[in-house]
């Protein structure tokens, strides 16, 4: 026990220490952060903030375009791998293992390889700069995932349940509707979750499709400040973007880590 | 047939976004397509190929890639296993350890990837403020070619050692008490335990963990790209960064083609290999499980 809490105890330092001197920094004036001994009265500021948020354009912004890209990449996502995964679930066991070993391969597949390719593609059909066609390849790269995790949820219902529902004259839409949806919903939390977890911090796709400065998505923006010159980067303001930044994914981390968990842990276990 | 309907659209975006860039780096792999010839492909005969297989800072950053990819997966491996084995008990403040292992998997790499080089600045860092105090010297950790790598598997090891470690749990959790209350009734202390039993029941999440792990590090991008820009001397860069530069600084899509195809063939054929390795080991441990 005494083991555990030791345990529990650094892994809270490890994970949260980086963060906390990320929170620190972002409250130091820039004079502060050269000179360990400053005076005090010169030691805080929130001039860091203020300079993030009144950029042009405002930090903020940025949070917004990933939460739209992450929202209708989710809604992209599920609405194919619903169908799918539902089909998926009723096929023969030879041919859906055959499916589920090509979605282990794709989701194996180190995936910012393929940027370039998609880049070409957003050229092509004049897909760059549009935070709705980012949806396109987030909701394809969130295929494997979800689509096994659904597909594990709709082979667990007892296949009673549909038979019965069929007799009664329910059609297949409002079996779904009435029936299996809400029996799968929490694999479906926990699938959007971890999408929209995905969509939010891809970087690579983002990066390459997108170049207008009112577009960015957070982790392309974050890397800018970091582009913009080698050696002085500046890191007051950027300690506050990063606490900023931070702060709606700790939110979400803490109020959904058990959807986020179960569907990890069912993705690992049955995948 | 109109299950199989459902499932077409699905497949359709899964074809376009994976089969069909590879089938294009295929095809562009053989052809120029720079800036010298306009942007637009021209057959040359496999000069690409040729190039690739003398391009000493492929082979270099291929090394590179491995050597980031077996250490920072060995270590967040056997961590994450020593963390699992002993938080594997009824614990009470699950919430909180769910939460705080999640954090840094969860914030986007270049977030962390822009904070670790303020943390690891010389000379204003903690780090080497620490180490300057300390041990009165500085260390240069992202200025020094033989110790930069060390701080980017370290970057790596922090944001994934905690993940790794919850998903062995969750696996550890599916392991019956009672397995072990009949070891013990036989006499077997805790090393026989875990190696007969912890261990063979939990090879299938640990190559799982160890496999997808090897897979996303071999394609470790976003987290070099931020903190070190592949620097310094180019010893900390990847072959997915080596890839970007030829496509888009150095604006030589068909040699950016023939890199990323090349490195897929090396990382399938590498998953062969790893697989078989774990599919053999797994037999005979579970051999000595039957025995």
């Amino acid at each position: 026990m005494k083991a555990a809490r030791f345990v529990i105890i650094a892994l809270l330092i490890w994970s949260l220490s980086p963060l906390a001197w990320q929170l620190y920094t972002s409250f130091c004036t820039d004079q502060a952060l050269v000179t360990p001994f400053a005076p005090l009265e010169q030691r805080w500021t929130l001039a860091h903030y203020q300079s993030v948020l009144q950029s042009n354009p405002p930090f903020i912004r940025y949070l917004f375009n990933s939460l739209f890209a992450g929202a209708i990449s989710t809604a992209l996502t599920l609405l194919l791998a619903i169908p799918a995964s539902y089909s998926l679930s009723k096929l023969g066991q030879r041919s859906a293992l055959i499916i589920k070993c090509l979605l282990i391969g794709c989701a194996l597949f180190p995936y910012v390889l393929l940027f370039l390719a998609l880049l070409e593609i957003a050229r092509y059909l004049q897909l760059g700069n549009s935070l709705i066609a980012l949806a396109i390849p987030y909701a394809a790269l969130s295929q494997p995932l979800a689509v096994l995790l659904l597909t594990n949820a709709f082979s667990d219902l007892p296949p009673e349940l549909e038979d019965a529902a069929r007799v009664e004259g329910l059609s297949v839409l409002q079996r779904f509707r009435w029936i299996l949806l809400p029996l799968i919903s929490p694999a479906i939390a926990s699938t959007s979750i971890l999408v929209f977890l995905f969509s939010w911090n891809e970087y690579p796709i983002a990066l390459t499709w997108i170049s207008d400065s009112n577009k960015l998505t957070l982790p392309v923006a974050m890397a800018r400040i970091a582009g913009s010159s080698i050696h002085s980067v500046p890191y007051g303001p950027y300690a506050a973007a990063t606490v900023i930044g931070s702060i709606p994914l700790i939110l979400l981390v803490m109020v959904f880590q058990k959807p986020i968990v179960s569907g990890l842990t069912t993705g690992a276990v049955k995948g | 047939m109109p299950l199989l309907i459902l499932l077409i659209p699905s497949l359709i975006f899964l074809i376009a976004v994976f089969a069909l860039p590879l089938f294009r780096y295929v095809w562009l792999s053989f052809h120029a397509d720079s800036v010298m010839t306009g942007l637009v492909a021209i057959p040359n005969q496999g000069a690409n190929w040729q190039r690739f297989m003398q391009d000493a800072r492929f082979w270099q950053d291929l090394l590179q890639t491995l050597r980031f990819a077996f250490v920072s997966v060995t270590a967040e491996v056997v961590l994450g296993l020593v963390i699992a084995l002993i938080l594997n008990q009824p614990l009470r403040k699950r919430a909180l350890i769910r939460s705080s292992s999640l954090i840094p998997w969860a914030l986007p790499t270049t977030v962390m990837a822009l904070g670790w080089r303020w943390i690891f600045n010389t000379p204003y860092g903690p780090i080497d403020r620490l180490l300057q105090s300390g041990l009165g010297r500085s260390l240069n950790a992202l200025g020094e070619p033989s110790i930069a790598w060390i701080t980017t598997v370290y970057a790596d090891i922090w944001k994934t050692t905690p993940f790794v470690a919850l998903i062995l749990l969750a696996g550890l959790q599916t392991i019956p008490t009672d397995l072990y209350e009949a070891a013990k009734l036989e006499g077997a202390g805790p090393w026989i335990c875990l190696r007969r039993i912890t261990i063979p029941l939990l090879l299938p999440y640990l190559g799982l963990a160890l496999m997808f792990r090897l897979a996303q590090a071999f394609g470790v991008f976003d987290l070099v790209q931020v903190m070190t820009g592949g620097g310094p001397a180019s010893s900390t860069e990847s072959i997915a960064l080596y890839a970007y530069w030829n496509a888009l600084r150095f604006l030589d899509f068909g040699y950016s083609a023939t890199i990323m195809i090349g490195s897929f063939a090396i990382l399938s054929s590498l998953i062969v290999i790893a697989w078989l390795v774990i599919t053999a080991v797994r037999n005979r441990s579970t051999g000595a499980f039957a025995k």
